[in-house]
């Protein structure tokens, strides 16, 4: 994983990128995100990964490593964004403490 | 002419507005008097405006196109984008931009073979966010932004944002308006690594080395010995930011600078510092 395996053309990095500029996708992001992976044209591969919320495999799949920490704020919040918070928490669980 | 009145670089990691009090007491005195320092030094240089160069966070850039350069054209901005307003910590704020300042930049570099992209709506992160809120709170300086690609490969070298940085020096002397004060700040860095193999670790050994070569003034040695490789070693997808410090020690000529602090903060994920090369128009 780093920004040397990053597919810049695969439509998660598109909708990532759109999702963190508009609060309106922020929120489709959380109240329909089938529609919203639907949109961006997402692959089934990459929409198994974000329903499952599964960090390891978006990474696996070419999401850049920046857009990783962003999701899980996506899914988890941004607020008070420290080792112990849930976002970095789910970092943890998925890349860091998961067997390689 | 006008006059490059501060050269300055600075940390910008969201922890800093976001979570400080995670860092060790030691290490929040250290950042708070460090910045408060940087802060004074910066707008008791008393510059009209502000040339600020930093990593775009993929936020404006997208990856179908991402230029090395892109500059602000807008008469004002305003910060933080709204997601990012509570991950900062930052309430929303505006500042002016100066147009005329930053199409001068893009004819003036267009000549010296400098091309750099422009555009009215950028977004800031923490890019700009942190060093604003941190280092001019009343906003009142007007900034003229610098979006860098510094994290999706290609991204220019150390020596192309050190000649960039010469070239804006240049402009700002020949180019822009006499008495018009400038400041330029690189914001970014240093080590750190969101959402790579390092993101919980920072890499102080290669932090003190840096801050060591700025201090010394060892451009030619920094230019040499920090290739993409050797940045992304400290930290993947963030050291990387450091190319932003190469712009302003690019127009401070090579020369040494002040390092102002300098806090290894693992709570923050990220190396926290700032350094000053010039202020007051000395150079």
């Amino acid at each position: 994983m780093s920004i040397s395996d990053v597919v810049r053309t695969l439509p998660a990095n598109r909708m990532v990128f759109e999702v963190r500029r508009d609060m309106a996708l922020v929120r489709r992001f959380k109240d329909d995100l089938e529609g919203l992976m639907a949109q961006y044209g997402l692959g089934e591969d990459e929409k198994e990964a974000f329903r499952a919320q599964d960090l390891k495999r978006m990474a696996e799949l070419g999401i850049h490593p920046y857009f990783l920490t962003q999701i899980t704020r996506l899914y988890h919040g941004s607020g008070r964004n420290t080792q112990s918070s849930a976002a970095a928490q789910a970092y943890i669980k998925a890349l860091v403490e998961a067997p390689k | 002419m006008a006059e490059l009145v501060c050269t300055m670089a600075v940390a910008h990691a969201p922890g800093l507005t976001g979570w400080l009090d995670m860092a060790t007491p030691e290490q929040q005195i250290g950042l708070q008097a460090g910045y408060a320092e940087l802060g004074r030094m910066l707008r008791e240089a008393r510059p009209d405006v502000i040339i600020g160069f930093s990593n775009d966070h993929i936020l404006n850039l997208a990856l179908d196109n991402t230029p090395d350069f892109c500059i602000g054209t807008a008469s004002a901005w305003r910060g933080p984008a709204p997601w990012f307003r509570d991950w900062l910590d930052i309430d929303e704020y505006s500042v002016p931009g100066n147009p005329e300042v930053a199409r001068t930049l893009v004819r003036e570099l267009d000549r010296h073979g400098i091309a750099f992209a422009f555009r009215d709506d950028l977004l800031f992160d923490d890019n700009f966010s942190v060093p604003l809120t941190t280092l001019t709170p009343n906003y009142d300086i007007a900034l003229v932004p610098v979006h860098m690609n510094c994290i999706v490969p290609p991204v220019p070298s150390a020596a192309r944002c050190f000649e960039v940085g010469a070239k804006v020096g240049e402009i700002v002397r020949e180019a822009l308006p006499a008495g018009l004060r400038v400041a330029l700040l690189g914001t970014g860095g240093l080590s750190h690594d969101p959402g790579g193999p390092r993101y919980f670790e920072i890499d102080e050994e290669f932090d003190r080395w840096f801050l060591a070569l700025i201090e010394n003034g060892e451009s030619a040695r920094a230019l040499a010995q920090c290739t993409l490789e050797r940045l992304r070693a400290a930290g993947d997808g963030g050291t990387p930011e450091l190319l932003a410090w190469f712009v302003p020690w690019g127009a401070a000529g090579g020369s040494g600078a002040r390092v102002v602090c300098y806090e290894p903060t693992v709570a923050m994920r990220c190396g926290m510092g700032g350094v000053v090369w010039n202020t007051g128009g000395a150079r």
